[in-house]
């Protein structure tokens, strides 16, 4: 009874998890090495494409440096919501709250009316006699950062207000009773103590931003291809279906590296597990 | 470099509610005075002002001939043992013990010796390399321990520092505490809830109610001459009798109780009584008794407590805790008078 | 009681915040203009482009079938999830770790992968329909939020009850339904609406569903923009904020809104 009680109800997620996602996932990798002209050719053939690489630098380097402005701006805000007084903290997280529950579309949508050639931008520049053309922000590898950063901050304060939220008062006070300066405090004991959560909170937004299909596709177009928009135009436009699986394949391999590596070392730099 | 601690009339708001009412203090240099109260009283709160945590309202603290009053927190020079320990849990035990020398800036090998040896007094050398994680709740207390006396502050502050012991430890570290304590000879306020830590551990108590200093004396000055009802009922008072006095005698005066039960008191043991007092007893003040002169009683439930009886007595003036001798066990029912031992009585003036 | 913060910090996290709702703003302004081009501020007010939403059949076509797929997906990811998160709480260690694990899968593997791969071997290789292709693959997407807050309103329930309940004679269904359920019923509500709120924000995944007559509130907005760029996209987003402001709402309501920190 026990013993079917415990695998039965594990049985649906599991056959579904298996049937739906592992196995079509390890089939799309699968395909990649079944290819006539021998089993990495896929992979030669993207690795020698200029095109095709620039495309992984590019979604390599926005997702690092999305990554990196997120963790700052992210950590400074919620070092301060984590020392707001209760209601103003509520406010702020509300505040936090809402674009996080509000679509990728939607928010990538506003930095099109923002930054387009008749967009805000440009409207005041212009009026203030700033330019006399308006700018071209648009699909730049500067508009898909700003949309991104903007679309993963909330993520990462909300992420790491948990964080400075779980260093004990008291700790701080220790430090602070001890002869530490609040900026001694702050480097000596809350960062170090926010260190694993700050390696969760970067992972986060590095395997949103790196897999991310719908920010490039608006604000990058053509242009400023990402890993994301050019697996979709090689499976749904040029049908090149090998093509695509090996997109897949290669961003499957890094999105688990980055996960797997970093997060044994947020384990291991945490000091209040056991 | 042994100095005194002087609070002087601090007063302390949390939003309006007042916490602290016009509160002073003083710890002579070398001296350990506990804050000794039930939860809200307000002495976390004078430890965490004095700590610099908290602002008060207004009032001043001064340490020596330093005003530290306006003082940073991390420049009061404190060492403050937290109910919690609150060890740094990314740093091992030395480096916990040498937190605060490399805020001074003391150099890495001298903070290494004098944090091992403090770890030597507190007899840890051998967790050095330990992560707090990996640490009983004993031993974490008494790193939070090292960590706070390394620095040789000039007053130490302990909050609540045994509660999450258990029992046995609790009664070991505080023994281990007062003698770090008066090795060092280190100026130490203490807040405790817990009245046989705060005598058995205090050169001086102060027990504390809604922000006020209710008395502030001896451990044994405390326990046998409280000064008013509350301190009374909190060292274990259990009866307090109002009376009124109807005739005086040279020295003897009689004072009558609600319900008319009489009583003679000799000012020569009490000193001068006034018209309307308290009698304080425990229930070994009032014996219960066949005869003599003593509040009418009937007798309730009895308790052996190896000593004496005890009985719950219901008399004219309310309820009564009192003691009755082992040779004479009297059943529930029995009536009987409560006859004062003076000795073990208190004279008090009836609460404002 | 609060440490005090530097000023130029506060005036920092102030311009955090911002920058975080005004592009959410100019999205309001720029639905109320009255030009045929987007704009902030909007120049003349008109509800004229929430009207025209409704008279475009294509928005109205998705975003019934958004409403659906986020409330069948959901629905389906719960029905999985609960009893998932259940075993793994309640036999927590005989069952094995890498059971756990293959529950958050969907949110480690990238989603346009998995949207590519459900694509090319279930809808295509397997024949099942455009249809419920997306409800299965939606229940998938969310199903880690299901397992996951299910799991840690479980984690903290004690299971003696449970064995009370069982002791004074009531069946382990009837048990879990009347016991159980009550007590994890703020983790349900807040992995129902997790979860219905990526469904129905999902662009990675539909993308690659959609075929003809079918497609999504999202993907329908995409494909509107390449064609139009006029306030009605920004009226639709008002639309989809008004969920957003709707859910929020129902949080406050059932949970208190301090639930969503943990």
């Amino acid at each position: 009874m026990k013993r079917f009680a415990k695998w039965g109800l594990t049985m649906p997620a599991t056959i579904a998890v298996v049937v739906a996602l592992v196995i079509p996932v390890l089939l799309t990798i699968a395909t990649t090495f079944g290819e006539p002209k021998g089993a990495f050719s896929t992979y030669t053939a993207f690795f020698n494409s200029g095109f095709r690489t620039n495309i992984l630098y590019r979604t390599l380097r926005i997702a690092l440096i999305t990554t990196a402005i997120s963790l700052v701006i992210g950590f400074l805000t919620a070092y301060v919501i984590a020392r707001m007084p209760g209601r103003l903290k509520s406010i702020a997280i509300i505040a936090a709250v809402f674009p996080l529950l509000t679509g990728v579309v939607v928010r990538s949508f506003a930095w099109l009316i923002i930054l387009g050639k008749n967009g805000i931008v440009n409207d005041t520049l212009m009026s203030l006699g700033i330019i006399s053309e308006p700018l071209s922000m648009l699909y730049t590898e500067g508009s898909v950062i700003v949309a991104m950063v903007y679309l993963f901050v909330p993520l990462m304060i909300l992420t790491l207000t948990g964080v400075l939220e779980g260093v004990p008062r008291e700790v701080v006070e220790a430090s602070t009773s001890l002869g530490a300066t609040p900026i001694a405090t702050f480097f000596q004991v809350i960062l170090p103590l926010a260190v694993p959560g700050l390696i969760v909170g970067a992972v986060l937004v590095f395997t949103g931003s790196f897999t991310s299909y719908a920010t490039p596709q608006l604000l990058g177009g053509e242009q400023m291809m990402m890993m994301g928009t050019l697996l979709y135009q090689r499976a749904m436009v040029t049908f090149d279906w090998v093509g695509a699986s090996t997109i897949a394949a290669i961003m499957v391999v890094i999105t688990i590296a980055v996960v797997t590596i970093m997060s044994r070392m947020a384990r291991r730099l945490n000091p209040m597990a056991v | 470099m042994t100095v005194s601690l002087t609070i002087e009339n601090l007063s302390a708001h949390y939003g309006s509610t007042p916490v602290l009412k016009d509160l002073s203090i003083s710890v002579a240099a070398g001296e350990l005075v506990s804050l000794l109260g039930s939860s809200g009283c307000g002495k976390t709160t004078t430890l965490r002002i004095v700590a610099g945590f908290l602002e008060p309202t207004s009032g001043r603290v001064r340490l020596g001939d330093r005003d530290l009053t306006t003082l940073p927190a991390h420049a009061r020079d404190i060492g403050l043992v937290f109910q919690n320990y609150a060890l740094f849990p990314h740093l091992t035990v030395m480096e916990n013990v040498a937190f605060g020398l490399k805020q001074r800036g003391i150099a890495k090998p001298d903070r290494a010796k004098r944090a091992g040896s403090m770890l030597d007094r507190v007899g840890l050398s051998h967790l050095a390399d330990r992560l707090p994680s990996a640490l009983s709740g004993g031993q974490k207390q008494r790193v939070a321990l090292a960590r706070a006396l390394v620095i040789e502050p000039p007053l130490l502050m302990f909050d609540e520092p045994l509660s999450n012991l258990d029992a046995k430890l609790r009664v070991d570290m505080r023994v281990e505490i007062r003698q770090l304590q008066k090795a060092n000879g280190t100026t130490s306020l203490y807040v405790t809830h817990d009245q046989e830590e705060a005598f058995s551990i205090s050169d001086r108590v102060a027990i504390m109610n809604a922000g006020r200093i209710m008395q502030l004396d001896t451990p044994e000055v405390l326990y046998r001459k409280p000064a008013n009802a509350f301190v009374a009922s909190f060292v274990g008072f259990e009866n307090l009798v109002p009376m009124k006095v109807v005739s005086r005698d040279g020295a003897t005066v009689t004072a009558e109780a609600a319900g008319g039960a009489r009583l003679s008191f000799s000012q020569d043991v009490f000193g001068a009584i006034k018209d309307d007092f308290v009698l304080a007893t425990r229930a070994d003040g009032l014996v219960a008794r066949q005869s003599g002169e003593g509040i009418p009683a009937t007798l309730g439930t009895r308790t052996y407590l190896g000593r004496a009886y005890q009985y719950k007595c219901v008399t004219v003036a309310g309820e009564i805790t009192a003691n009755g001798a082992l040779s004479e066990p009297y059943d529930p029912g029995t009536s009987a008078v409560l006859v004062p031992v003076p000795e073990q009585c208190c004279i008090l003036d009836p609460e404002a | 009681m609060t440490t005090r913060i530097h000023p130029v910090l506060g005036a920092f996290a102030a311009l955090v915040f911002l920058f975080l709702l005004a592009p959410l703003v100019i999205i309001v302004g720029a639905s109320l203009s009255d030009t045929s081009y987007l704009t902030f501020p909007p120049q003349g007010l008109t509800l004229r482009w929430f009207a025209n939403i409704f008279e475009i059949s294509a928005f109205r076509n998705t975003a019934i079938t958004s409403f659906q797929v986020a409330i069948l997906g959901t629905a389906l990811s719960l029905l999985m999830g609960i009893p998932a998160a259940y075993a793994l709480n309640r036999y927590r260690v005989e069952l094995p770790k890498w059971l756990s694990t293959l529950f958050v899968l969907p949110i480690l593997v990238p989603e346009i992968v998995f949207g590519f791969s459900l694509l090319k071997s279930i809808t295509i290789g397997f024949g099942l329909p455009v249809y419920p292709s997306l409800i299965l693959g939606h229940a998938l997407l969310v199903l880690p939020y299901s397992v996951r807050v299910v799991g840690a309103s479980l984690a903290a329930f004690d299971f003696s009850v449970e064995e009370a309940a069982i002791s004074l004679g009531c069946p382990p269904l009837k048990t879990f339904l009347t016991v159980v359920l009550p007590n994890i019923r703020a983790g349900v509500i807040a992995a129902f609406i997790l979860a219905f709120i990526t469904s129905i924000n999902d662009v990675s995944i539909s993308v690659f569903l959609t075929g003809p007559g079918i497609s999504t509130l999202p993907i329908q907005i995409l494909a509107h923009m390449e064609q139009f760029f006029d306030p009605t996209i920004a009226s639709v987003s008002v639309l989809l904020m008004l969920v957003t402001v709707g859910v929020m709402a129902i949080v406050e309501a059932t949970l208190g809104l301090t639930f969503l920190t943990k």
